[in-house]
């Protein structure tokens, strides 16, 4: 009896674990500022990984899309980057003010979202979340990362309420190069932080 | 013997937890967002143009602010014998996707200006031209389309009520 006792307590410890080492080891919980806890391709600190969408990627992969970017596009329509850290790798907060800034992509058309921890939009009105190829036109661009818009910024992000953050660039039908030869064809975005408001880390 | 018994079984464990939450956990997930839809609203075989994507709107993770969303739910499970998909022509960025109960990204086509209609058939039927079998019967049809202002998602709106996601039954639509 205590024999059958101590196996069915190995059975429920062990599923345990193995349950919650899936759940850690796909991203899925706790929750994480780095959806793309992709190991896939990481370009200047931003990350994809091009088996989203397919159902060649890896269980893993899959998990995690599925828990931080359901209803993901293969990668020939777009492609995900995300990246969660500035350009010293210290984690995008609210409290902190960024200076983003970049050129055109090659693809079809591009954005970048700001997203919380939760992978939401954050919750406020500002109607700030994201800036677009249409927005920005052709050549060089900068924009303002901070929870209240900058006076004299032409483009702005507002992290209000979004606490941890993390920004995700969509690049649409990119183009082939950008598909083969990443590294050399996309344009990351760099993250540069301007200053805090809080001690912590400023 | 009994502990090495116990260390085995616990090993056992320990892998079959691991594989059953890496392998279900996609599936369950798509399962609570399609009934999440269902119980906001959105009817099986039948496109519904989500609300311009704001925080205050959001239903999904990571939606886009500058896509227009338009969501069908298709289900095989009721002897429907097609679902007869149209994507209404828009002028701009615009592609029809679809997905499985698993969350794979089985197909997509894009518009490029134009209009496009296929028909979706049940799993394991026999592929022909624009009739394609779905991998599981159940699984979310969406249409993307770019409109990153207000104006834009205006016109989506007029464009949209011409897209269409109609069950076959017996020969007819439904």
């Amino acid at each position: 009896m205590r024999f059958a006792l101590g196996l069915l307590a190995a059975v429920l410890v062990g599923l345990s674990i193995g349950g919650a080492s899936a759940l850690v080891l796909s991203g899925i919980w706790p929750r994480s500022t780095l959806p793309a806890g992709i190991a896939g391709t990481s370009i200047d600190g931003w990350r994809t990984d091009f088996a989203i969408g397919s159902d060649a990627a890896d269980p893993y992969t899959r998990a995690r899309v599925a828990r931080h970017g359901l209803l993901a596009l293969e990668r020939r329509e777009a492609i995900y980057f995300t990246r969660s850290r500035d350009e010293r790798g210290r984690p995008l907060r609210q409290d902190c003010r960024y200076r983003l800034s970049g050129m055109g992509q090659a693809a079809r058309w591009w954005s970048i979202t700001l997203y919380d921890a939760d992978s939401r939009l954050p919750m406020n009105t500002d109607q700030a979340l994201s800036i677009d190829a249409s927005e920005i036109g052709e050549g060089a661009w900068q924009a303002i990362i901070a929870p209240k818009r900058p006076e004299g910024a032409g483009h702005w992000l507002s992290s209000r309420n979004a606490d941890n953050f993390d920004l995700t660039l969509r690049l649409y039908v990119p183009s082939a190069e950008v598909l083969e030869t990443p590294k050399l064809a996309l344009n990351p975005p760099r993250i540069s932080r301007l200053g805090c408001t809080m001690a912590q880390g400023s | 013997m009994r502990t090495f018994l116990t260390l085995f079984v616990l090993l056992a464990a320990i892998v079959v937890g691991h594989l059953a939450v890496l392998y279900g956990a996609p599936g369950i997930i798509m399962h609570s967002a399609m009934t999440a839809m269902e119980q906001r609203g959105l009817p099986q075989h039948g496109f519904k143009l989500a609300p311009r994507m704001t925080p205050q709107t959001q239903r999904v993770v990571r939606a886009s602010p500058d896509i227009a969303y338009s969501i069908c739910l298709f289900d095989f499970s009721d002897g429907v014998d097609a679902v007869e998909i149209e994507m209404a022509a828009w002028p701009d960025y615009s592609s029809l996707s679809l997905y499985d109960a698993r969350t794979n990204n089985f197909l997509t086509f894009r518009g490029e200006g134009e209009r496009f209609a296929m028909r979706l058939l049940p799993p394991l039927s026999e592929p022909e031209g624009f009739s394609i079998p779905a991998p599981t019967k159940r699984g979310i049809v969406l249409i993307r389309r770019l409109a990153p202002d207000e104006a834009d998602y205006r016109a989506v709106e007029k464009i949209a009520v011409k897209d269409s996601c109609r069950a076959i039954r017996g020969g007819n639509a439904r």
